[in-house]
């Protein structure tokens, strides 16, 4: 008989016990894989700003504009190879609820800086030519039901036109994919020279500024660079990395971490303690049974490792199976039809669940086990 | 009758003189239920919080008026014109020389550092008139004084002072090339008025460029609730597209931004529920197993199978609430008060703190309750039917 055997029949001998205890690890394994998986998704927007981006903004606050007049001072900065102005166009569609991230855009500059907007050739070519075109991410696109030759309307909630409009008519001339599965694709983009010319605050002004460095390594000197052209003015930047941007952003919301991390957290001490209560019980129940394989010649070590292997594979059984549940769950989450970011359960956080797995199986099967190893044949069999 | 009520006693008090001997089974299910209520809890008392403090900020003695569809303060623009146009509507109160009481402000977003990430977050700064601090409820100034008009000093709430940093008194603030000094500290009485920096409006229309523009406007009403004269006069006024409600009702729709909360909340407890049921259902029948020979003993000596069904159910049903009652205290303990703050409608921060209030204890206690009802059905019922001669040789 080999030990596995031993292991799945003892694992087996009581059913009902077997599976709430199993069905306790899926569900904690269902909460741990959804929710890591979300927040890989959130951490995305952070990983994935590329290093040589950087963000140039109103040092009042980034909703504060900056003169048009920056964005080719900036240009002449040694360092930069790119320029992309940006200016927040507070758009909704049809409901003031259902908004839609829109920035007003250099249209000459946009791909060149945020290189992870990838295009066709054609619909980069309309994007070129059509003043009304409008960019829209595949996300958002299959979110309202988009496509390439629609005219769509969009409400500014901020601007209006000269006649007092609050609707801007667009053409979708692409839809865009990310370089990488969880890019944000929930963003749109429209030619500032479109917005600035219709909307009627006046101004040549600008949100904020995407720059690309010709390296990383210079990021340090052209932000200084970049700051001390317009220290003093009554428009002074602050420049910063691309991912110290998004970090920074994401805190502004609150601290997700902390919630997301105290959630798998409570699951698994649920988990830990009515699992671990179980394995004790299960080899206290075989205590008798233990003395007689310890007479019948099994080393100690070895009847140590079938215990563990019992809780081990416990956890794994379960654990897969909740891992495999919330794959579904990911998937319905991704379908919903709701601006979240696209969610991906890659190999990092499988690889993290099966080594959280394994130590879920040696902590409530170590202390059965140790006690398994110490047991005295005399005392096992005339408790039993 | 009374015979099977003595009798249900008899095994529900035997049952739990007996929970000693299976303390660490038991303790497993009352921590399984503690923990799952203190998560519901503590996502409940998180959104409750949040619209507790937009709600305490809204008055029904007070209009709002905004640019149609901007549907928050920030996005809003109006024209001096408008705000004056708008002063003479019917139904706006009046003071003693028979002027509108009304106050036209705009909204700066300010760089403040939060305590607890040091990281920069946007806090809303607002140019008040003079009447705009008597417009709010419960409001006073809790040190130092109010902002001289024309002057570029600012009053900080209690709220921004608590997380943030930088804005104590005396502390000047650089905004582009303009200096601004911090002159008193204001209390709304939690609102969320407290998140914000109060200065003086045509100051922020000068200092920020801004003309003559604002963006909301304030109306003291006549009759508190009644903005039907207002709202008649935009809808004939072609030149007017604006929204028209009382602040209750505005910072109502505003407060309901963390209600997507409560549902995350109710979905991660459920599921944690289902899991804590496992561990209960698993106790149970651990209970009933270790005790079949107590069991078959009564019913060999005449008690019913209802005793042995209501005692077992009563067992767990125990069990769960005295884990939903920890549950709940840690989350009053740990939970209710802890002040926080994140992005509201305008794009600012909204600084606010939990709040357990005691209807939503009852939410806890009724999900330990159906823990517990459902967690001891099914052993009960077999504990209930287990036949005496099977179970004296299982416990035997």
């Amino acid at each position: 008989m080999s030990d596995l055997y031993l292991i799945f029949k003892n694992l087996t001998r009581k059913k009902l016990r077997l599976f709430l205890t199993m069905f306790a690890t899926f569900i904690a394994f269902l909460i741990y894989g959804t929710i890591t998986s979300f927040q890989a998704a959130l951490d995305a927007g952070v990983e994935l700003s590329a290093d040589d981006r950087l963000v140039s903004v109103n040092k009042i606050n980034f909703t504060q504009p900056l003169p048009i007049s920056y964005v080719n001072k900036v240009r002449g900065v040694a360092g930069v190879e790119e320029v992309v102005h940006m200016n927040w166009f507070g758009g909704y569609y049809q409901d003031p609820r259902n908004q839609v991230q829109t920035f007003a855009v250099d249209k000459d500059t946009l791909l060149g800086v945020y290189t992870e907007i990838i295009l066709t050739d054609e619909e980069e070519a309309n994007w070129l030519q059509n003043r009304q075109a409008i960019l829209v991410g595949e996300s958002i696109a299959r979110t309202n039901g988009w496509k390439v030759g629609d005219r769509l309307p969009l409400n500014s909630n901020i601007f209006s036109q000269a006649d007092g409009k609050t609707v801007w008519q667009f053409d979708i001339v692409g839809v865009y994919t990310g370089a990488d599965a969880q890019t944000d694709t929930n963003s749109v983009y429209i030619h500032y020279k479109y917005f600035n010319e219709t909307q009627s605050f006046g101004g040549n002004y600008i949100g904020w500024m995407g720059v690309k460095t010709a390296s990383p390594d210079l990021n340090e000197q052209v932000i200084k660079s970049i700051d001390d052209l317009f220290v003093n003015s009554p428009f002074e930047t602050e420049t910063v990395p691309e991912k110290a941007f998004q970090k920074a952003f994401i805190e502004q919301i609150g601290n997700i971490g902390l919630i997301l991390t105290s959630v798998i957290g409570a699951a698994f001490f649920i988990i830990l303690v009515i699992v671990g209560n179980s394995m004790v019980l299960a080899v206290r129940e075989r205590t008798a049974e233990i003395g007689v394989m310890k007479t019948l010649g099994f080393k100690s070590v070895r009847i140590f490792r079938m215990v563990l292997g019992e809780s081990m594979l416990l956890a794994l059984m379960g654990g897969g199976l909740g891992l495999l549940a919330s794959l579904g769950m990911i998937g319905l989450m991704n379908s919903v039809p709701a601006p979240l970011p696209t969610l991906i359960m890659d190999a990092d956080v499988v690889l993290k669940a099966v080594g959280v797995m394994l130590a879920l199986g040696l902590i409530t099967g170590i202390i059965p086990a140790v006690s398994a190893l110490r047991l005295n044949i005399i005392t096992a069999l005339s408790r039993g | 009758m009374t015979s099977i009520f003595s009798q249900i006693w008899a095994v529900v008090a035997m049952n739990i003189r007996s929970l000693p001997r299976r303390l660490w089974m038991s303790l497993a299910a009352v921590f399984a239920v503690t923990v799952v209520v203190a998560v519901l809890l503590s996502f409940l008392s998180m959104a409750r919080g949040f619209s507790q403090t937009l709600e305490g900020a809204g008055s029904e003695s007070t209009a709002i008026i905004t640019r149609s569809g901007s549907r928050s303060e920030l996005n809003s623009s109006m024209s001096n014109e408008t705000v004056k146009i708008l002063s003479t509507a019917p139904g706006i109160a009046r003071d003693a020389n028979d002027n509108p009481i009304y106050s036209a402000e705009l909204y700066v977003i300010v760089d403040g550092i939060k305590r607890t990430s040091k990281t920069e977050a946007n806090i809303p700064m607002r140019g008040i008139s003079p009447v705009g601090f008597d417009l709010r409820e419960n409001v006073e100034i809790i040190e130092g004084r109010l902002f001289t008009t024309g002057r570029n000093e600012i009053i900080v709430g209690a709220g921004v002072l608590r997380e943030f940093e930088g804005f104590e008194i005396g502390k000047e603030l650089r905004f582009g090339n303009t200096e601004w000094t911090v002159v008193g500290v204001f209390s709304t009485g939690g609102s969320a008025f407290e998140s914000e920096l109060w200065t003086d409006a045509r100051t922020v229309q000068t200092q920020f460029r801004r003309g003559s523009s604002y963006q909301t406007m304030r109306v003291l009403l006549e009759t508190p609730g009644d903005v039907s004269g207002m709202v008649e006069l935009v809808e004939n006024d072609p030149r007017l597209n604006l929204d028209v409600e009382t602040e209750a009702a505005f910072f109502a729709e505003q407060g309901e931004a963390l209600s997507y909360i409560v549902i995350v909340g109710w979905v991660i407890s459920f599921l944690m529920a289902l899991g804590a049921l496992a561990g209960a259902l698993n106790t149970m029948y651990t209970s009933v197993s270790s005790r079949a020979a107590e069991i078959a003993t009564l019913r060999a000596l005449g008690f019913s199978n209802t005793s042995a069904f209501v005692g077992t159910l009563v067992e767990s049903v125990l069990l769960s609430l005295i884990g939903g009652a920890i549950g709940a205290f840690l989350s009053y303990i740990f939970m209710d008060g802890i002040s926080t703050s994140t992005l509201g409608a305008s794009f600012t921060q909204v600084v606010f703190t939990f709040s357990l209030t005691s209807d939503l204890f009852i939410n806890g206690v009724w999900l330990a309750l159906i823990i517990g009802v459902v967690g001891g059905f099914f052993p009960a019922w077999q504990a209930a039917r287990l036949p005496v001669m099977v179970a004296f040789r299982q416990g035997n």
